[in-house]
């Protein structure tokens, strides 16, 4: 067994509805210490859901209905709730897709980070006090003293985004779950924001599961890349691979689909109805043989 | 840069320009930091920008967010009154009109919205949506008229009787467009018409607003801040900093020669879907 | 995030709806029985019979066939003038409610749609009136206009106007500010057109579940005043009257009490229960 290395392990994840509808289908995928993973695909993929089921933040409407996670080796389907939630906040954080939201508006900054600190690595207010200042400072906030005392709404957007690349980092974890945490952003703020991530997941080692609908996010940012349609992984491979060598017609599609301002002769053009169509096809007919096969 | 002429190119057209904007003002009342009593400051978010819309083109009009380019937009359909300056349409100033004058107008001056979503009303069918202007214009409006207009956006005819909810983020967008096209206006504004939308369906409500555009001779003003869609997209581009014009003209020479340090972050900030190891430096 | 909007919707028992069904059979066998009352009571409510004064209900020892709940201290059917009581609470809560309603909710759609001046004045007034302790208003307004029903409802309405008022204020300024409302401006409609036709439908909702959970105030507003006795005369059977005259007798003839306190429990329960459930069967996106 060689899977103790890794730090995430998702094997043949299966998840339901309550109506016995897959939303994700055998899913497998793992992430190598160090290494930054882009799950991408078009909405409804079921991209954002994989992060979720990894953080045991799924909606209750939602089983598993086969596979497995394993964190550091872990499997997290053998522990108890309690102790579950205990293995993910040790290991992993969350970089989530909209800064305004996740803040909590009538708190200040400050405790929003050190609270977690406090509490899952039982640090003193003073430890965690200086490694959230440490934090923002990294993340290239020049006024840390006086973000921590102020309240979300007096942040922008992009400011608010870093501090919450701050209190995912801020734990030292060693997986970070970012779902899609450019999308609201502007061009120019996205682009700071993927620079900070990099620099920083380059100096802490952490491994990180980075979700997005944007193939030009995907090549700058990734390693490996695991392309999903309707909850199925079409094509699992190297980022290099992927952009040099796509091996499957929809990933080839995703790229042609992205515009590109470099070579305005390079027309960007939709995916292929008939490829959508052929694919929903062959994954009906997964789905009746996967009925046919339960008991 | 302010008083920035228009650039000769667009004043050669054949054609003259649809919109003459001219010293363009507006500004809100900044409620955060309104006191007590008194008045609330004024933020100024148009410090004066000119600019032409020629005719049977697609303008871009670039920006980051806060640069005043929705703005602007929704002054030229006059969603908003500016605060001083001209807006020319063929040469008659629109800028003040009231109420009763600008309807009329609104038949010519169509708007497709960034969320397809909100700019549907959940309670109507899409047929609804689109048939309501109709009538209003007297321009039909019957059930067979939407459903024309959804054939037009390559939508089937039964999505008459949908509602918003039940379609996708794509098919929404295109009912947006049908709704908008189905007046036959002069001009469409696009705001942001594609930045909620997948890649797939990117590409395809892009290409339609490009050809229907054309077929009906529709002036498109198209706002965005991915260079690469309006590289793709539009003839004329005009880029726009903190409420003031940095650049503007054809889109090959902005884009082969950037002259504001704003156009080249912009550019260098998209990225692009091939491998490029110096991106981050 | 965009994932879960892509989610099939949970298909729910669409055959039998309890929660909408229960309130809306309790509510029409209410109205049934208030519209046939002189037919269907097994007695007139106001004959008194001393002979026959406190009555157990039918399944107790002692009673007298006919009498189904009993008879309170002057010998009257309480069954009889349950049904009765049901005509002035059900009328009560149909005009009063429907008052308040179209009043409240017009201001608070003129002052959450055109804002400004409007606003201003109608915000001012609500938040004034909200400063009158409500039950004092009302008892002052009764005793001011006499009582009798249209007191009563007068006193409602003047009273929980500010309810849908505010509501519905907070609930069209958050539907002004969506896209289809400019979208609906770019497409050559006028400001009135745009408020009844495109954003009416939008509060309409909430403003049924408000008239529902309304119509339950109304009812108990009117047992309230009956129970002190500023409603309508004294011999008219109501359900706030009949509690009110249980309340002396209530360790030996309990039944006096607690019939009427039921069907009023009942039916404000209903009315709540109601005003939820047509909210969530007008919704097309929750469907």
């Amino acid at each position: 067994m060689t899977k103790h290395r890794h730090t995430l392990d998702v094997v043949d994840l299966t998840i339901e509805i309550p109506n016995g509808m897959r939303l994700l289908r055998d899913v497998s995928l793992n992430l190598e210490p160090g290494e930054v993973r882009a799950l991408v695909g078009e909405s409804g993929a079921g991209k954002s859901m994989i992060g979720k089921a990894v953080l045991g933040i799924l909606p209750s409407a939602l089983k598993i209905t086969s596979g497995e996670i394993l964190m550091e080796g872990h499997n997290l389907g053998s522990l108890s709730p309690r102790a579950r939630r205990a293995a993910v906040a040790e290991t992993a954080a969350l970089i989530p897709q909209d800064p305004l939201t996740a803040l909590n508006p009538v708190r200040k900054i400050g405790p929003q980070i050190t609270d977690p600190l406090v509490r899952i690595r039982g640090w003193s207010a003073s430890e965690a006090r200086k490694r959230a200042l440490d934090l923002l400072d990294r993340v290239h906030i020049r006024a840390p003293e006086r973000v921590m005392n102020s309240y979300p709404h007096e942040l922008s957007g992009g400011m608010r985004q870093r501090v919450l690349i701050a209190a995912a980092f801020a734990p030292s974890p060693r997986l970070i779950v970012a779902d899609e945490p450019t999308t609201a952003l502007d061009v120019t703020v996205q682009k700071q924001i993927l620079r900070l991530i990099r620099e920083l997941q380059r100096e802490t080692g952490t491994s990180v599961l980075f979700v997005t609908h944007d193939m030009g996010v995907v090549a700058k940012i990734s390693q490996k890349v695991t392309v999903l349609f309707a909850g199925k992984v079409m094509e699992d491979a190297p980022t290099r691979d992927i952009f040099t060598d796509p091996g499957h017609p929809y990933t080839r599609a995703l790229i042609a689909a992205t515009p590109s301002h470099a070579d305005p002769n390079r027309s960007f053009s939709p995916v292929p109805d008939s490829l959508i169509a052929d694919l929903h096809r062959q994954i009906a007919q997964d789905d009746s043989l996967y009925r046919g096969a339960r008991p | 840069m302010t008083m920035m002429e228009p650039l000769a190119a667009m004043t050669t057209e054949t054609q003259p320009a649809l919109f003459s904007v001219r010293d363009l003002r507006l500004s809100f009342p900044d409620m955060a930091h309104k006191p007590l009593f008194g008045a609330a400051p004024r933020i100024e978010v148009l410090k004066g920008i000119s600019f032409d819309i020629p005719t049977g083109q697609i303008t871009g009009i670039v920006g980051e967010s806060g640069s005043g380019k929705s703005t602007a937009g929704r002054v030229l359909v006059r969603l908003l009154e500016p605060d001083a300056g001209e807006v020319l349409l063929d040469g008659r100033d629109i800028a003040h009109l009231g109420e009763e004058e600008i309807t009329p107008l609104r038949r010519d001056l169509q708007m497709i919205f960034q969320d397809p979503m909100s700019s549907l009303n959940p309670r109507h069918t899409v047929g609804h949506i689109i048939a309501t202007p109709m009538k209003r214009y007297g321009r039909g409006g019957t059930r067979e008229d939407a459903a024309a207009a959804l054939v037009k956006v390559g939508l089937p005819a039964e999505f008459v009787s949908r509602y918003p909810h039940q379609l996708s983020g794509g098919q929404r967008q295109r009912v947006g467009i049908a709704r908008a096209i189905a007046l036959e206006p002069r001009f469409i504004l696009a705001d942001e018409i594609v930045s909620g939308l997948d890649v797939s369906s990117q590409a395809q409500v892009l290409e339609l607003l490009k050809t229907l555009a054309q077929d009906m001779g529709i002036t498109v003003a198209f706002i965005s801040h991915d260079l690469s869609v309006i590289r793709h997209l539009c003839d004329h581009v005009i880029v726009l900093d903190h409420g003031e014009i940095v650049e503007q003209g054809p889109v090959q020479a902005v884009f082969d020669h950037p002259q504001s340090e704003i156009t080249r972050t912009l550019l260098a900030a998209i990225p692009r879907p091939e491998l490029d190891d110096s991106w981050f430096d | 995030m965009a994932d879960a909007t892509a989610l099939p919707r949970a298909r729910g028992p669409r055959s039998l709806n309890l929660r909408l069904w229960l309130p809306a059979a309790w509510l029409s066998l209410l109205a049934l029985a208030a519209l046939l009352a002189p037919f269907i009571a097994p007695h007139d409510p106001l004959a008194q019979d001393l002979l026959m004064e406190r009555l157990p209900p039918f399944f107790m020892a002692g009673s007298e066939p006919g009498y189904w709940l009993g008879t309170d201290s002057l010998g009257r059917d309480v069954l009889s003038r349950m049904i009765y009581g049901a005509r002035v609470a059900l009328f009560v809560a149909l005009i009063a409610a429907t008052i308040t309603c179209l009043f409240g909710s017009t201001l608070g759609l003129l002052a959450g749609y055109y804002g400004g001046w409007w606003d201003r004045v109608i915000s001012r007034l609500v938040e004034i009136w909200m400063a009158f302790p409500p039950v004092l208003f009302a008892v002052l307004l009764v005793a001011v206009m006499g009582t009798g029903l249209f007191s009563v409802i007068a006193a409602i309405a003047l009273i929980d106007w500010t309810r849908f008022a505010r509501v519905i204020r907070a609930e069209t300024m958050v539907q002004a500010r969506m896209d289809y409302v400019d979208s609906a401006r770019i497409g050559g409609a006028n400001r009135l057109t745009t408020l009844a036709g495109e954003i009416l439908p939008n509060v309409l909702p909430s403003i049924v579940a408000l008239l529902m959970l309304e119509m339950g105030i109304a009812v108990i507003v009117e047992a309230i005043l009956s129970f002190v006795n500023l409603s309508i005369s004294t011999d008219d059977p109501t359900w706030g009257s009949m509690i009110a005259e249980g309340r002396g007798a209530i360790h030996f003839a309990w039944w006096v009490l607690l019939f009427p306190l039921i069907a009023l429990f009942l039916t404000v329960l209903s009315f709540s229960t109601l005003g939820e459930g047509l909210k969530q069967r007008f919704d097309p996106v929750l469907q």
